[in-house]
């Protein structure tokens, strides 16, 4: 087991990697296990073609206003000259309008649906990384410190995991908009992005116990040995032994966890925003397309099918790829 | 009376199937005839109607009939009952001095005696009225029905911290109606108001002339009810009913089941029949869900129906026409501008902005079911005239034409009224009012304004709105008015006198001594001169005022399965009528 990164030049000789093959004779010195799944991923065509899909969702979500210049129209614009009298779209797609329009209101589907990535990923994203932080150090912390520290944060922990998700989702809104002054005084712009950032803080707050639960673990089993012993006895400051020794060495479950959450996050804020509780108009999302677009299968199929299709193949994309980022991390793999 | 209640109906439709390959826009034109407002409704009245009604052709007894309702009734105490839809469910279980028999093909409504043995007689100074009543009238217990029960029933009307959703016409003409507080007080039982000289005779004394009082007679509300059933808040749950119905079981907000009622004689009742055995309403239910069940038509659901108007995106599956009800409503919906906030001024450069066209498709109005409108009144009332003032005419573009919108913003800046705040509430838990108000905040944006839009949940949206003194000036009060009987005096002192602001039923707010004073004169006018006023009533309020811009009149367009036989829309209340529907196939 290495300590630290690998040019690091602390303890070479004794801990030859475990997990890597012999190297040849150029390679000064033995690679880190990130280094190692690094290069597994990288072998890993499943991977490679999957972080690409990842990759393209990421580009057309932070492009997305350039996208839309290009095809010259905007999420908000009513266009009801395209939609027949009974709020029927009069074309599927055309040079202006690549996706066709919504029905009823006449609006972009392609400025939506390129729009309606932003959220998804954005929420998905943040809320894993805050959800990871939070978890990895309450996590060391409950670990490393044992007694009362560690009584009362697996407390909170198990406290958090009882909590009905849902209910709190829905229950959180008002209160956070009375906060922010009471929904008197919210524009619906304002009270789209209070829900923008309610879903972020649920996602995360209920996220990060089970890391939390899993960090502890780990370190429960790795502070008794001899490398945090020998840091503690030289009189390596708490913080530093958390830092630079334990958490070197729990990589592997937070990468792994944090890979198999942002497509959990993904689903959950399309399923959210599909069932009215989580985004709401005027931010559009995927998952309020969705349950317009239920109503309209047979009469627009393109509707439905696309953010459908864009959940799917990021939710799908995201979930292979944190297979693969699994497996790489873990020695057993054998390939 | 107020429109059937929308409830909170979360959209949980499922993917059920897959789309197929049809084309995205729609086919939804062929047979797109534009709905029927109706032409007006005439006075009618058979005063000497006589049970039983006429046979249907083809009528069969027995089965169950359900129905799948999207909304959820709050009540169905005969004294509270308000709502179209709790109206016609009442219609089967509740028998009132009068009733509305429907003539002929165009369902034309004529009043007639129910349980009265006519339509009353009123006294030479009209402050008295006489209503003969039937002998052996008997509940479904086969306890007899007493005059008393009826003035019981009157009396309870007026206990409005029990019942609060009522209609409240009593209030105002019966005698000590302002001062009587129901029967449960310690000086209840005495009430001057009503009378039973003897067993078949019931009086109604009047504070002020009310010759529409045979047409209110016909609200559940006249039921007779005996005080010793009298379970006040809890009475719809085991009521006493004298129609061909009688509740087996009721589950309040989500299931209703209907028995018959054995002891309904068919030859007093000029108007029900009693075919299905049962009748089974589900509250409650997804929309879309059970219209396109009820399209369908497999297995039981095509013994059901749907009375809320199909929703445009299932026009394509209307495989057969016949499966649609279609027929007038006596309804108007508007969107009410609060007098007391917007000056005139502004008030007609908002009507003047207000984009038509594109509202109807956003909000989802069909040339069906939505038929534009110009006037306050629908031409479903009698008297009814057409009129159009510019601009006000249910359709067209608006502001969302910049020439109008920068003409409307020079306008607001003559007048010193640059950033004019527009507010109103809005449900921000459905979909289709936060696109609506979307819509709204661009146009009046573009046009000069301010919109300040403030997103409510649906359940609470008519608690905010009902508050006259709500920080908003658009929207307050109802959303629509639908007649209580045919005479524009169910329409304009109840929306615009100065007490409707206090009773939550104004639209504009208006508190306007002179219209007050006209309102009066032509309410006190015989019923013929008022046809005549009314319309121009309807004008001048408009013109002088503004207090809302109509929107639409509203049509019936309701899906029923195949296997219902006569489902006629009943123009009164613009619903199916439920006492005259059988089952083809039982």
């Amino acid at each position: 087991m290495t300590i630290g990164s690998p040019d690091s030049t602390v303890g070479i000789e004794e801990h030859p990697a475990s997990a890597e093959p012999v190297r040849g004779s150029a390679v000064p010195h033995g690679k880190s296990p990130t280094r190692v799944a690094v290069d597994r991923l990288r072998k890993d065509r499943v991977a490679v073609v999957c972080a690409g899909v990842v990759l393209f969702f990421i580009l057309v979500a932070v492009l997305a206003p350039l996208l839309t210049k290009i095809e010259g129209s905007d999420i908000s614009t009513f266009h009801p000259e395209f939609v027949d009298e009974y709020g029927f779209p009069t074309f599927a797609a055309n040079a202006q309008h690549w996706f066709g329009v919504e029905p009823k209101t006449g609006r972009d589907n392609f400025a939506r649906w390129v729009y309606g990535a932003r959220p998804s990923l954005v929420i998905a994203f943040v809320a894993t990384l805050s959800g990871t932080i939070v978890g990895v150090v309450m996590g060391l912390l409950a670990g490393f410190l044992g007694g009362w520290v560690d009584r009362v944060i697996s407390w909170l922990v198990d406290f958090v995991l009882s909590l009905p998700y849902l209910l709190f989702a829905i229950a959180m809104v008002p209160i956070v908009e009375s906060m922010r002054g009471g929904s008197f005084n919210l524009s619906p712009e304002e009270q789209a992005s209070t829900r923008f950032f309610v879903l972020i803080f649920v996602l995360s707050f209920f996220g990060w116990a089970g890391l939390a639960r899993i960090i502890r673990g780990e370190v429960l089993s790795l502070r008794e040995r001899e490398f945090v012993l020998a840091a503690k006895a030289i009189g390596v400051p708490t913080r530093q032994v958390l830092f630079k020794e334990l958490l070197p060495n729990l990589v592997a479950p937070i990468v792994i966890s944090a890979s198999l959450a942002l497509p959990a996050y993904v689903t959950a804020e399309a399923g959210l925003s599909f069932l009215g509780v989580g985004l709401i108009e005027p931010v559009p999302s995927w998952g309020q397309t969705i349950a317009t677009a239920t109503n309209w299968f047979k009469a627009d199929p393109l509707y439905l099918w696309l953010p459908v299709l864009g959940i799917t193949a990021l939710v799908l994309a995201l979930a292979l790829l944190g297979d693969a980022v699994r497996d790489a991390f873990d020695p057993k793999t054998r390939r | 009376m107020q429109w059937k209640r929308i409830t909170a109906v979360t959209a949980t439709v499922m993917l059920a199937a897959v789309a197929c390959g049809s084309p995205s826009s729609n086919s939804g034109k062929d047979g797109a005839n534009a709905g029927d407002a109706g032409t007006a409704q005439e006075k009618a009245t058979d005063a000497t109607a006589k049970g039983p009604a006429p046979e249907l052709d083809g009528a069969k007894k027995g089965g169950t009939v359900s129905i799948l309702a999207d909304v959820s009734p709050d009540t169905l105490d005969p004294t509270n009952i308000y709502f179209t839809d709790t109206n016609q469910i009442g219609k089967l279980m509740y028998r009132a001095l009068t009733q509305y028999r429907l003539d002929g093909d165009s369902h034309k409504p004529v009043l007639v005696p129910d349980l009265a043995e006519d339509l009353g007689t009123k006294s030479a100074d009209g402050l008295t009225w006489t209503f003969k009543l039937k002998k052996d009238i008997k509940y479904m217990d086969g306890t007899p029905v007493k005059a008393a029960d009826y003035a019981y029933a009157i009396k309870r009307s007026f206990a409005h911290d029990l019942y609060d959703a009522g209609p409240v016409y009593q209030d105002e003409y019966f005698k000590d109606g302002k001062t009587y507080k129901g029967p449960y007080g310690p000086n209840g039982a005495n009430y001057s108001g009503v009378e039973t000289p003897d067993d078949n005779t019931l009086v109604i004394h009047l504070a002020k002339k009310f010759d529409d009082l045979p047409y209110y007679a016909a609200f559940p509300m006249f039921t007779p009810i005996p005080q010793a059933k009298d379970t006040k808040k809890s009475y719809d749950l085991k009521p006493m009913t004298t129609g061909p119905y009688q509740v087996d079981s009721y589950t309040p907000g989500a299931e209703l089941k209907l028995k018959k009622n054995e002891h309904w004689d068919p030859n007093t009742d000029p108007v029900r029949y009693q075919y299905p055995d049962a009748f089974d309403f589900k509250f409650g239910q997804d929309t879309l869900k059970v219209q396109r069940q009820v399209l369908a038509s497999n297995g039981p659901d095509a013994n059901a129906l749907n009375y809320s108007d199909l929703d445009s995106s299932l026009v394509p599956e209307v495989k057969d026409q016949s499966q649609l009800v279609t027929g007038p409503q006596p309804c108007t919906t508007v969107w009410g501008l609060d007098t007391r906030k917007i000056p005139m001024e502004v008030r007609q450069l908002i009507a003047k902005a207000y984009p038509f066209d594109t509202y109807r498709k956003v909000a989802g109005l069909t040339p069906k079911s939505a038929i534009p409108a110009s006037t306050i009144m629908p031409p479903a009332v009698p008297g009814y005239e057409k009129y159009e003032l510019p601009g006000l005419v249910g359709t067209g573009k608006g502001a969302e034409d910049p020439a109008v919108a920068s003409e409307v913003k020079a306008k607001l800046k003559e007048l010193g009224k640059e950033n004019f705040e527009l507010s109103w509430y809005y449900a921000n838990d459905d979909k289709i009012a936060t696109q609506v108000t979307q819509l709204r905040t661009q146009v009046y944006t573009s046009a000069g304004f301010k919109v300040k839009a403030i997103g409510v949940a649906k359940a609470k949206l008519r608690t905010f709105r009902n508050d006259p003194a709500a920080p908003v000036n658009i929207g307050q009060g109802p959303s629509g008015w639908c007649s209580d009987w045919p005479s524009g005096a169910s329409w304009f002192p109840v929306l615009f006198r100065s007490d409707a602001v206090e009773l939550s039923n104004s639209i504009g707010m208006l508190q306007d001594k002179t219209l007050d004073a006209e309102l009066n004169r032509v309410n006190g006018l015989t019923a013929d001169e008022q046809l005549k006023e009314w319309p121009k009533v309807d004008k001048m309020i408009m013109e002088k005022y503004l207090p809302l811009i109509p929107l639409y009149y509203s049509a019936s367009n309701y899906p029923v399965g195949k296997n219902l036989g006569h489902v006629i829309n009943d123009p009164t209340q613009g619903l199916p009528e439920f006492t005259s529907i059988f089952l083809k196939q039982p």
